[in-house]
């Protein structure tokens, strides 16, 4: 065929449905991530779960038990805190993984212009958030509330039927306290992706935005003689929120309503910040 | 051995580098740092003297006797507490459709003690001290030693000193020094003194600002605050940092991780061993505060076991110590520098 007679002719083919559009930026995102090294350190957070999980094997196992001797069933409790500990032990991993992959997320499409190529097609803002977004989701979880469940399901599958109806809602607090911190993480990790061009940087400003705000409400604490600085101490406000979902009776100073706010006020910024950033066109200066 | 012509090449890398350490874009983040607690001692300052002024006027003819004010325990009577104590002398009261909230605050002439009710009954006290020197001088020592020093000033030199040659590789700017006939150790001099000079301006001048924000409710004198003292572990905790991210910019592409290791081992330092302590720069930093101050009250009792207290070096041991670890590694990072070589594709 001559080839000015090959004129434009649009696409025919099959459309992917709108509803999943969002999966394609996870998909591509998630294989550009997850490389060796990140399946690598997954692997090494799921250490801890074999130590908690030979704990609970312990706890049900009255001979090796007693070869202990001493009261030493009676100290080992499968309970709400058990359960706390290991989330909590399992989200500090989490919080390293995200400064170390989040900020690869958003800043290659800001740096290379890529944003108005993905807005030139049926596909939105949204969309766009939720499948850079759903990449650390499955990530983290991966690590965090998936072998809590297992974890659950093993201590159920030894403790019985009772002990499973009786502490059924720590089934519900294993997964919504780490969904809580994998929200809050991922949202910081992709505003400062946006924002932040270069990684190295990026993950030193997720480092900081804990450590910083950490030690700047204690900061504010003691020399305003107050305890709203500890509102900015996102790990403190996270443990607020994790003790008021897991029923532990933790003194952290903060009130559960106040800490609740505070997320919603971080997780609000954070959007701000982020569809500030993610935009069809590009201010150049 | 040409040292005017190193000296001159020095001044000039200086000069250059001083722009950019000042008023580059990607550095302001560091002015906000420094401005963060003179923004604090400015708010508790005019907290002070709004607060003294009402309480001498409004709160003091109200003072009740602390051992009263002691007596009262989670669980008492809203009405029991009133006829005990009298009439408060700020009462706040919340309302909803199923619950009441009520505070009543009273003082006992120095301390103030706000009650809080949950329908009537008493559930929580927390207890305000006025402002007095001495303890705001230990809250200031520990602001200073476990905020300012840890995180501030090693944050800031982490943006400051890791700029300096890997900023330099990201705007792919890096050749035109390599390219010009200086040589390396030079120019590892010159970037330094350029980042130290910025970051002790930076720092020291917010030091000087937050002592004199301290300073005013309660005109204090420069020597009883210390402030020599305080600027001076300022500059030379920007030189011990300094140092160490210079180098941590020019090995690592992502001095993410070296910066983070750094900040592990200072904050550890509270929990090493002697002999591991003096590993670290925040050992001699805390050396040489005037003010020593202790761990935080509110510690994990398994972690208070583990913090191991060292004697503090004498104050001339550790400026020398802190001189001596920063010329080992500017030595070290002006050898590294000698075979530097870039490929901006890969950095």
């Amino acid at each position: 065929m001559a080839v000015y007679k090959r004129t434009y002719k649009s696409y025919d083919g099959p459309l992917t449905p709108a509803w999943s559009r969002w999966m394609i930026v996870t998909r591509f995102s998630y294989s550009r991530l997850v490389g060796f090294k990140t399946n690598l350190f997954l692997l090494a957070c799921l250490v801890p779960a074999v130590g908690f999980a030979a704990y609970i094997y312990l706890a049900h196992n009255a001979a090796v038990l007693k070869s202990f001797g001493g009261n030493f069933a009676s100290a080992l409790s499968i309970d709400g805190k058990f359960f706390f500990n290991f989330c909590t032990f399992q989200i500090g991993l989490a919080y390293l993984l995200v400064a170390f992959t989040g900020p690869a997320l958003v800043s290659p499409d800001v740096v290379n212009n890529a944003m108005p190529l993905y807005f030139c097609r049926p596909f939105s803002r949204s969309e766009y958030v939720a499948g850079k977004m759903a990449v650390l989701v499955y990530l983290l979880s991966l690590i965090t509330w998936v072998p809590a469940l297992v974890l659950f399901a093993l201590q159920s599958s030894l403790a019985g039927w009772e002990w499973t109806r009786a502490n059924f809602w720590i089934a519900g607090a294993v997964i919504l306290a780490p969904l809580i911190s994998i929200a809050i993480l991922s949202l910081i990790a992709m505003a400062v992706s946006a924002w932040i061009k270069w990684r190295a940087a990026a993950g030193a400003v997720i480092l900081g935005v804990f450590f910083l705000g950490a030690g700047f409400g204690s900061a504010i604490n003691a020399v305003m003689r107050t305890h709203y600085g500890s509102l900015i101490n996102l790990s403190q406000v996270l443990n607020t929120v994790w003790a008021g979902v897991f029923r532990q009776n933790l003194d952290t100073g903060l009130d559960v309503l106040d800490a609740w706010n505070a997320l919603a006020g971080a997780s609000l910024i954070c959007l701000w910040l982020l569809f500030k950033k993610v935009r069809a066109f590009e201010v150049v200066k | 051995m040409n040292w005017q012509l190193w000296l001159a090449q020095i001044r000039a890398v200086v000069r250059l580098e001083m722009r950019k350490t000042f008023l580059s874009r990607r550095g302001l983040w560091v002015y906000l740092l420094a401005a963060a607690p003179v923004l604090l001692f400015f708010g508790r300052t005019v907290d002070v003297m709004r607060s003294r002024e009402w309480f001498d006027t409004s709160v003091a003819p109200h003072a009740v006797s602390r051992a009263a004010l002691e007596s009262i325990q989670p669980g008492a009577n809203l009405e029991d507490v009133e006829a005990r104590l009298g009439e408060p002398y700020s009462r706040r009261v919340f309302q909803s459709r199923r619950h009441s909230q009520t505070w009543l605050s009273y003082t006992d002439g120095s301390n103030t003690y706000t009650f809080r009710f949950s329908d009537g009954t008493l559930e929580g006290v927390s207890t305000r001290d006025r402002a007095n020197f001495q303890d705001d001088a230990l809250i200031y020592a520990t602001f200073f030693q476990f905020f300012y020093l840890r995180l501030l000033i090693f944050f800031g030199c982490v943006g400051i000193f890791v700029n300096l040659f890997r900023g330099e590789m990201m705007n792919k700017s890096l050749h035109f020094y390599l390219l010009a006939p200086v040589r390396r150790e030079v120019l590892v001099a010159g970037k330094f003194v350029a980042g130290l000079i910025a970051a002790s301006v930076i720092f020291c001048t917010s030091t000087a600002l937050q002592l004199w924000m301290f300073s005013i409710p309660f005109h204090a004198t420069i020597e009883s605050l210390h402030a020599a003292n305080y600027i001076g572990v300022t500059a030379l905790a920007c030189l011990g940092y300094g140092s160490v991210f210079l180098a941590a910019g020019l090995i690592a592409v992502n001095p993410l991780l070296p910066a983070a290791i750094v900040l592990l081992w200072e904050a550890a330092n509270l929990f090493l061993p002697s002999a591991l302590k003096k590993i670290s720069i925040i050992f001699y930093l805390q050396s040489l505060c005037p003010v020593l101050a202790p761990p935080e009250k509110d510690m994990n009792p398994l972690l208070a076991l583990l913090v191991n207290s060292a004697e503090p070096t004498p104050a001339a041991l550790a400026i020398l110590g802190l001189l001596a670890v920063t010329a080992l590694v500017l030595t070290w990072s002006a050898f590294r520098a000698r075979k530097l070589e870039i490929n901006y594709s890969s950095d």
